[in-house]
């Protein structure tokens, strides 16, 4: 049972950045549009995303729920020790909701519509970035544990962990991947000059992508982060990377010639290729400490716990999923329906 | 004040802000659908402007009750690392329904707010109503898991580790069906209020009439009859609470001295250094009826509990005065309500509506008043009896300044919402009769 309960994490915690993700990149993607294609980008999310983008973020809810009832000791290190950047995703995701709420359902479109807007392109920005460096930090090697606060600093314990060099290129990695994301599935939801417009946008951050991907592997390098070291000596997270680097070939063939599933495919594929080599790399010593380890498995919930919350999760899983992926098929998010079944299996 | 206080502060004021647009959330789509059914039935524009001007605030009362939510979730860890590293495992089960529940309610909603003249009609409609019911399921979900803090069942605490758990048991705990009761009904008497509250102003203004009197009169059938239920409700939480956390009663009451056939106090001044209540109207031996259904039962009183396992007695107890009193208030607003159907002439004086207008923010008044006597009556306990607040909060200092980080956006929030909903209802009324 407890197998079933770490494949709905990682289940969860996937769709979180992939579905997720999507949604933070359309925002990030009109942060760094022109002013007319702006207005256009605001009227093709709102299409796209309107009738989703909710279920998508309450993969976060349950991954964090899983979290604490099933692997209690580890949430307790990453909600104490990263209660500062996790605030500022809060913070980032609150204010992210609320303007996109508002700028469609405000009865009165005003001025405030440019506050709306502005809002929600900078906190679409800044949430994934904040997340990104959550999840780095985890593994950065710079958390300190520690029960006596007289010795050690404020910033020691709670700023140094996150406040680095390594999470921050990892936040602008996860941005950086948002965006490309989003580009890609909105290939599939415009046509013409739009449609060119997203293919374009598509292919810029793909490069985008790789290069910080790469910037972020080197810096690892050159710093000696325990991880990026682990990460390149582990022979199925390289070769998960290489493949999602390979797929870059097909990918850009299916971004020139303007094909709907088959972009969405790749990339949601790329998501889970470096999602798996992310995770795969330590698991399950998912939090690197500056003096050792914290492996998730140890002191997790007894058994009469994860049973019932496995249970749960399959009657939960046997409802919404179907749910969600009539929802999803009635607004044409999901184009090819086998896809989405394949990646659900590969994870 | 210490990190504790800030801690606490900003638990109370983040779940204040949550409670009133979860509860919105949760029962304004049985408004709307209803309204739906009628549009569906006699096909008259006015229910169909108004099923979607409800839903424009359904809509918007739902994502800032989601992403408040969503940061209750992370904060509960957050402040209370100790607590959820103990208690979570233990009361996981409503957490995870709670989850699917809200999944299911999102799918739903997003069916709903997308699906005019894409779906069926019938079908359409169907998605509604399964908002409000897993809205509902959500809600009392939630609530169970904070009964178990005010009634823990479902573990052993050995050696300071919470063992032998079974998340059913805690689950169902001794408090979660009368909480969970006097909730829902809570919810649905106070938005019920608070929405007819809004369209009997709009009557009183003379403005577009016909719609605002069929909005009135659906909101208000609910909130009715919410409110002739709770003093029920009310009853059996008291006659629990007796049983289980007499100082938690002993609290609400501000009874100090444990005695036999004890009076009621309504009102009154607490002096927690003297250990008096002045100023109070007395009803004999009321308190013992009302607690343990017979006028001569013995009322234990906060005297005989030790001194650290108090909890602040005059908040408590104005807090229990102020839900108790808005109460009545309803009930009796609603007896008023159900006579004007068969006295149409009230609904023509301006008084009846103007008595409409005034309650409109009673109910939430009351359900913030009554979460206070149920969270801060708990005190110093966050698991009655098991762990102390003030051992369950996080060791970062500096918790003040991430309290006023969330007053300030919270207030911002409040305020925008509100200022929505005044737009929403003058485009509502602008649009053609």
């Amino acid at each position: 049972m407890l197998y079933i309960v770490l494949f709905f994490t990682f289940f969860s915690l996937f769709l979180y950045v992939l579905l997720g993700g999507a949604d933070f990149g359309a925002g990030i993607v009109e942060l760094f549009s022109s002013k007319e294609n702006r207005k256009l980008n605001r009227d093709t999310i709102y299409e796209v995303m309107g009738p989703v983008w909710e279920a998508n973020h309450i993969w976060l809810i349950i991954l964090i729920v899983i979290l604490w009832i099933a692997f209690p000791v580890y949430f307790n290190i990453i909600i104490i020790y990263l209660h500062i950047p996790l605030t500022l995703v809060l913070l980032g995701i609150t204010m992210r909701g609320v303007a996109f709420i508002f700028r469609h359902y405000d009865a009165v479109e005003g001025a405030s519509q440019i506050w709306y807007n502005r809002m929600f392109r900078v906190s679409s920005l800044i949430t994934p970035i904040f997340l990104g460096m959550s999840f780095g930090s985890l593994v950065s090697g710079e958390i300190v544990i520690t029960t006596d606060y007289a010795e050690t600093s404020f910033a020691e314990v709670f700023m140094n962990s996150w406040l680095n060099m390594f999470s921050f290129l990892t936040g602008l990695f996860y941005a950086a991947l948002c965006a490309f994301l989003a580009s890609t599935l909105l290939i599939g939801e415009t046509t013409g000059e739009t449609r060119k417009l997203y293919s374009r946008k598509s292919a810029i951050y793909t490069v985008v992508v790789v290069l910080l991907g790469a910037a972020l592997l080197m810096y690892g390098l050159v710093a000696d982060v325990i991880f990026v070291q682990d990460f390149l000596s582990d022979i199925y997270s390289l070769s998960a990377v290489s493949l999602s680097a390979l797929l870059l070939i097909p990918l850009w063939k299916a971004i020139k010639e303007q094909h709907s599933s088959l972009t969405r495919f790749y990339a949601g594929f790329q998501i889970l290729l470096i999602l798996f080599a992310a995770v795969n790399t330590h698991f399950p010593y998912l939090i690197i400490t500056s003096t050792g380890e914290v492996n998730m498995m140890d002191d997790t919930a007894p058994d009469s716990v994860i049973n019932v919350l496995g249970i749960s999760l399959i009657i939960g899983g046997a409802i919404i999923l179907p749910g969600l992926y009539h929802l999803m098929r009635s607004f044409s998010m999901i184009r090819i329906p086998e896809n989405e079944g394949e990646e659900e299996e590969n994870l | 004040m210490e990190n504790l206080d800030y801690a606490r502060l900003q638990m109370a004021f983040t779940l204040g802000f949550h409670i009133i647009f979860a509860c919105i959330g949760m029962v304004m789509p049985f408004f709307m659908v209803v309204s739906h059914k009628k549009w569906l039935n006699t096909r008259d524009q006015v229910y169909l402007d108004l099923t979607k001007a409800w839903q424009r605030g359904v809509a918007i009362f739902f994502v800032t009750g989601a992403v408040s939510g969503t940061a209750l979730s992370f904060e509960l860890g957050m402040l209370w690392p100790e607590f959820m590293k103990h208690a979570g495992p233990v009361i996981g089960m409503p957490f995870s329904l709670e989850g699917a529940a809200f999944f299911v309610e999102a799918i739903a909603l997003g069916f709903y707010l997308y699906g005019w003249n894409k779906l069926p009609e019938t079908f359409h409609w169907i998605t509604g109503i399964i908002i409000g019911i897993s809205g509902v399921a959500s809600g009392i979900l939630v609530v169970s898991a904070n009964a178990w803090m005010n009634a823990p069942a479902g573990f052993e605490v050995i050696n300071g580790e919470f063992v032998n758990i079974d998340p059913v048991a805690a689950f169902l705990n001794d408090a979660w069906f009368t909480q969970a009761l006097h909730m829902t009904l809570a919810a649905f008497a106070a938005t019920g209020f608070a929405v007819a509250g809004i369209h009997a102003f709009q009557i009183l203004r003379n403005r577009r009439v016909p719609l605002h009197k069929k909005a009135f009169k659906i909101a208000i059938s609910f909130g009715a009859v919410a409110a002739l239920l709770q003093p029920l409700s009310g009853d059996l939480s008291a006659k629990d609470i007796a049983k289980r956390q007499p100082v938690k009663l002993a609290a609400m009451e501000a009874h100090y001295e444990t005695s036999k056939g004890a009076p009621l106090y309504i009102g009154g001044l607490v002096d927690e250094e003297n250990r008096k209540v002045t100023h109070k109207i007395e009803i004999p031996k009321a308190l013992s009826f009302l607690a343990f259904g017979d006028f001569d039962a013995e009322v234990k009183g906060l005297n005989d509990f030790p001194e650290d396992e108090l909890p602040p007695v005059s908040v408590v107890h104005y807090a229990f005065q102020v839900m108790v009193g808005i109460g009545t208030l309803l009930m009796i607003a609603a007896i008023i309500f159900f006579i004007s159907l068969k006295k149409k002439s009230w609904m023509n004086t301006p008084a009846f509506w103007w008595l409409f207008a005034l309650l409109s923010p009673m109910g939430f008044i009351a359900v913030e008043a009554g979460w206070v006597v149920t969270e801060v009556g708990r005190q110093p306990w966050i698991v009655y009896k098991i762990m102390r607040t003030s051992g369950a909060v996080t060791p970062m200092p500096g918790l003040k300044y991430t309290f006023f980080l969330y007053v300030f956006v919270y207030i911002t929030l409040a305020i925008t919402v509100t200022w929505l909903m005044k737009r929403q209802i003058r485009v509502l009324n602008r649009s053609i009769d």
